[in-house]
């Protein structure tokens, strides 16, 4: 039985994607697969429902029985921290309860991949850290890290020096064309000179980068004035608050973009509609949109939403939502198994 | 258009699909205005034996024989099938009136599309949809849904808003002023100005066009057309949206987007187009290029009875491309013979206040007669001994004997109707404000100009092709659509001269290409991702060898630190231009969402950043029309050698605008590309530095 956690020193690393694309792959070698994600830390938002959607896709993805209170014993919303700083909450009793899900589940594996929060020191708390939790279960650690500057070096070291024995090595994910060669060849030779084998380096992949506009109209609470592509991708925002002329220029630049700007913006939404790299509009303020514009819309495929929120509170929403990147589908997992076999040494991480 | 497109405005028989006799509806409207026709209406509709008297049927399938127009007011998701079924029984000219399509929303705008489908296959001529109709007044035809008919005429005009038509041809009314077609266009789905203009060319009894557009739909095929028009029709036009307001407005009300001013002045210019400022002006225009015959030359003469108008033409003379016309010793000896002592025989005229019918009628006649005259502009004011009505009968009969155009300036009140009238019958306008006056005049002499323009093929130069391909590839892997000076090669494969150098990604390298440089070199920071590498400190001029190293790291730290996660790609090691002997010039691209590639050039610095002194013209560039890009900017005398300079090498400046023509038309993908500076030395140019943006998809 191998026990496998993934840990990252920061967000948004990709573990979800590379946890399940792990799985899927042990699963096609005819290895039976169990999947848990102890400190449940993203929360569907708006509804108020505590469920983490990681685990609902794991279990879609690796066809698992378990229940979602198994695969996810621990909701550590902000409820259950204030309550645990109150005292209410009983470590023991926690860890028991972590321990005894992880038994069910193990029964019927012999692989357990093990997500940790989005970042290792969560649940510290509690002394439920991503260490703990890999004593508790007896887990090597595989860190997973993006690498956006050689700063971010000593932040992965201290990682490395709190986990200790329990460390089997980094996998760096999403790496910036910029930083790759730096990092194959110094970083990675420095890593070994310091006992920490790297089993892989993955290359930044547009494709997974960004959220489907359905997933932002969601979160955005917006309406959905033309266009039913919730598909489309979107991997940055821009905001139209500058001249009618000059908008054109400025959104032509870019690639893969959402053009936040006001319901009263004629000029600037038609702008938008003419630069090839736009791929939404998102209207602010509750207003809509000229029908002109909105059939011009129609007529160039960019589906166009309304919002309540103001520009500003939108583009930082947006942002935020962008930077986290949800991984809700099948498809983003499915490139991460290929991102994984072209770049990672899969079978030394999965022994 | 296409076959039948005669019955569009000339039908024999013409369906209105939706006809009623219901009070205030559309369909009823268009049925009265329809009481006029010459020819056949034929109601269809399914509820009604008959409408106004006329037998009516329930669709065109019913209808024996052909029909060439049918007029559609049914509610939209009807007028779609309707249209179909139309076109299928071989109607080959529709105008949709009814509104509900693509101004609307995106309901409308598939639906819009479906009409558009529809057309395609079946050759379909149709306007609209949401058009106010069209009208002719030779048979007179109304098929329109407004209050009044035109009067006839020989002018023919569409326009993008249908209101402004009922208005115009209220007012028309009142003015005496009439038209031979006019077209609403609508959403312009299928038939855009482009294709009226085409049309209209070859009508005969249309002499003049006129049009309110608030977008042009493919502005390079506009043009190309255009061109062909205006030698022999004149298009007068006013496009809205020009200011950033007006822009606004524009997108708002038909979804057009703001092209450049600059664009369409350019734009329109190279299509021959005369361009009015206003409504006014639209008028203006139309009505002296139907009456007045074209000068031969732009001198002027005035001819007044005040001394204080005839300086106002003549301050408004200078304002114009007319000149004032010197008078031949003739001319002089004759009005200085005819003229009393205090009079003033030279330009402009002064006959004095006491002239009578007798000594202006006098005046008018010598003044034509004499060969430097082309034009003239005769005003007045209201004096005792001066009947207006024989003056304008005087004018009238002159100008048709010396065949040269006139403008009046009959200045009063009442006492100028008659006169006007008397004027107007014979296609002589007359102004109060003698300033329009003049302002026709130079229309004219601009139209007379289009005229003589002869239109040059551009240049092809022999270019690699592949190379630049490849290089614009690059933008393939990139989070953004912008390229720089790693881009540089480009230009060298479209033969634009640029200067020798590199780009090198550690400092041992860029001391090894510094050394194979003579001289000094210049060294930049490459990343697509700092736009303004001068303000961060990103640009080292004048590096000696020994230096180079230490320069490297700077620039590398400097950008990491101004932008860190910007790519770095490296550092450009470049030659020195010199810029001392030199001008630097900005030679740029835009591609204008109406008229397609813009090419942009002016002085650099200040002349482009604070003054704005560019000029521009629609791709692809003829050599003539480079040639008459260094003409139009202010700053033209310091090219060619002003405060002691030596002039720079013109015929290289013309060459890269051209080269630079065929690149951008060779490859759409190119949106926007600025290369600044192009060095203007008196041996040659140099491109020194490039930005550009493309679009991926259309590599």
């Amino acid at each position: 039985m191998n026990t496998l956690l993934l840990a990252s020193t920061q967000e948004s690393t990709g573990k979800t994607a590379v946890a399940l694309a792990l799985g899927q792959l042990a699963r096609a070698d005819d290895r039976a697969v169990g999947y848990m994600k102890p400190k449940g830390t993203r929360l569907q938002s708006n509804v108020g429902k505590t469920l983490d959607a990681d685990p609902m896709l794991a279990r879609e993805l690796l066809d698992l029985d378990a229940e979602m209170h198994e695969m996810e014993p621990i909701v550590y919303s902000t409820t259950f921290i204030e309550g645990a700083i109150r005292g209410q909450e009983d470590p023991e009793e926690l860890r028991d309860r972590i321990e005894e899900s992880y038994r069910d589940i193990a029964a019927d594996a012999d692989l357990m991949i093990i997500e940790g929060s989005g970042v290792y020191t969560t649940g510290g708390i509690v002394d439920l850290a991503d260490d703990d939790i890999a004593e508790l279960v007896d887990a090597g650690v595989l860190l997973l890290e993006r690498l956006d500057s050689v700063g971010d070096l000593d932040r992965i070291l201290g990682a490395v020096d709190r986990l200790g024995d329990r460390i089997e090595g980094i996998v760096f994910n999403a790496v910036p064309d910029s930083m790759y060669d730096l990092v194959e060849s110094d970083i990675v030779p420095y890593l070994e000179t310091r006992g920490v084998p790297v089993y892989g380096v993955i290359p930044h992949n547009r494709n997974l980068a960004g959220v489907t506009l359905s997933d932002l109209t969601d979160e955005l609470g917006g309406q959905v004035l033309t266009g039913e592509n919730g598909d489309v991708f979107v991997e940055r925002v821009l905001v139209g608050a500058m001249s009618g002329e000059s908008a054109l220029s400025h959104f032509r630049r870019t690639k893969d973009a959402a053009v936040i700007t006001g319901g009263d913006r004629a000029d600037i939404q038609r702008a938008a509609l003419e630069a090839p790299g736009v791929k939404a509009l998102i209207l602010t303020g509750g207003f809509d949109a000229p029908g002109a514009v909105l059939g011009k819309a129609a007529e160039r495929d960019v589906p166009v939403v309304k919002v309540q929120s103001d520009t500003l509170a939108t583009v930082e929403r947006a942002e935020e939502l962008i930077r986290g990147g949800r991984v809700r589908d099948a498809r983003t997992v499915e490139q991460m198994r290929q991102l994984l076999h072209d770049h990672v040494d899969v079978d030394a991480v999965l022994r | 258009m296409t076959r039948g497109a005669r019955g569009l405005f000339a039908p024999d028989r013409v369906a209105v699909v939706g006809a009623t006799e219901r009070e205030g509806s559309i369909g009823q409207a268009i049925m009265e205005n329809l009481q006029d026709f010459d020819g056949e209406v034929i109601p269809l509709n399914p509820k009604r034996d008959e409408v106004f008297g006329i037998p009516a049927y329930d669709d065109i399938t019913d209808v024996d024989g052909d029909v060439d127009l049918a007029v559609i007011v049914v509610p939209p998701h009807i007028a779609v099938e309707a249209t179909r079924q139309l076109a299928e029984h071989g109607v080959a000219n529709v105008v949709v009136i009814t509104a509900g399509f693509g101004e609307t929303g995106s309901e409308g705008a598939a639906r819009e599309r479906e009409l558009q489908d529809i057309a395609a296959e079946y050759e379909l001529n149709l306007v609209g949809p949401n058009s106010l109709g069209v009208m002719s007044t030779p048979a007179k035809m109304n098929a329109t849904f407004g209050p009044d008919a035109a009067l006839p005429g020989s002018m023919s005009f569409m326009s993008q808003s249908g209101a402004f038509i009922t208005a115009v041809i209220d007012w028309a009314n009142d003015q005496g002023i009439g038209f031979k077609d006019i077209a609403s266009l609508g959403n312009k789905a299928v038939l855009d100005e482009t294709d009226f203009i085409t049309f209209w060319h070859e009508d005969e009894a249309t002499e003049v066009i006129l049009a309110y557009l608030e977008g042009i739909d493919d502005g390079r095929e506009f043009i190309d057309t255009a061109r062909e028009v205006t030698k022999d029709t004149p298009i007068v036009m006013v496009k809205s949206g020009r200011t950033e307001a007006g822009a606004q407005a524009a997108s708002s009300h038909t979804g057009t987007i703001a092209g450049s001013e600059q664009a369409y002045e350019a734009g329109l210019d190279q299509a021959g187009v005369l361009r009015a400022e206003n409504v006014q002006e639209l008028f203006d225009f139309a009505q002296i290029l139907e009456g007045q015959p074209v000068p031969a030359g732009n001198q002027v003469a005035v001819i007044s009875n005040a001394g204080g108008p005839g300086v106002m033409a003549t301050d408004a003379i200078g304002d114009s491309n007319l000149e004032m016309a010197n008078f031949t010793d003739e001319t002089l000896r004759q009005l200085g013979d005819s003229l009393p002592d205090g009079a003033n025989i030279y330009n402009p005229v002064d006959t004095i206040g006491d002239a009578d019918n007798e000594r202006f009628r006098t005046a008018i006649d010598i003044v034509l007669a004499d060969p430097n005259v082309d034009a003239a502009i005769v005003l007045s004011a209201p004096v005792a001994v001066l009947d207006y009505d024989e003056l304008a009968e005087d004018i009238a009969t002159l100008q048709a004997e010396y065949e040269k155009p006139v403008a009046a300036g009959l200045m009063g009140g009442e006492r100028t109707a008659n006169p006007e009238e008397i004027l107007g019958d014979h296609g002589i306008p007359n102004y109060f404000d003698p300033a329009r006056g003049v302002q026709s005049l130079d229309a004219l002499v601009t139209y007379r100009n289009i005229t003589d323009i002869e239109y040059q093929a551009p240049t092809t130069y022999d270019v690699d092709r592949e190379r630049a391909a490849e290089i614009l590839h690059a933008v393939e892997g990139r989070d953004t659509n912008r390229l720089g000076v790693e881009a540089m090669g480009l230009l060298d494969a479209y033969g634009i001269p640029i200067p020798e150098g590199e780009i090198v990604d550690t400092p041992g390298d860029a001391e090894t290409v510094a050394a194979s440089i003579e001289g000094d070199v210049v060294m930049k920071i490459v990343s697509p991702d700092i736009l303004h590498k001068s303000d961060i400190g990103g640009v080292k001029v004048g590096v000696p060898g020994e230096e180079v190293r230490d320069a490297y790291e700077d620039l590398v730290t400097r950008a990491k630190n101004y932008q860190p996660d910007a790519t770095i790609l490296g550092v450009q090691v470049q030659e020195m231009v010199d810029l001392e002997s030199g001008s630097e010039t900005i030679l740029g691209m835009n591609r204008d969402p109406q008229f397609g590639p813009l090419i942009l050039f002016g002085l650099g610095g200040i002349f482009v950043e604070i003054l704005e002194d560019t000029t521009v013209r629609v791709a692809p560039v003829s050599e003539r029309e480079a040639e008459e890009m260094l003409e139009d900017i202010e700053s033209a005398p310091l090219l060619r050698g002003a405060r002691g300079r030596d002039p720079v090498d013109e015929a290289a400046i013309t060459e890269s605008v051209q080269r630079l023509s065929q690149l951008v038309t060779d490859f759409p993908a190119i949106l926007e590309l600025d290369i600044n500076p192009l060095v203007a030395t008196p041996t040659g140019v140099q491109a020194v530095d490039i930005r550009l943006t493309v679009d991926p998809d259309q590599l």
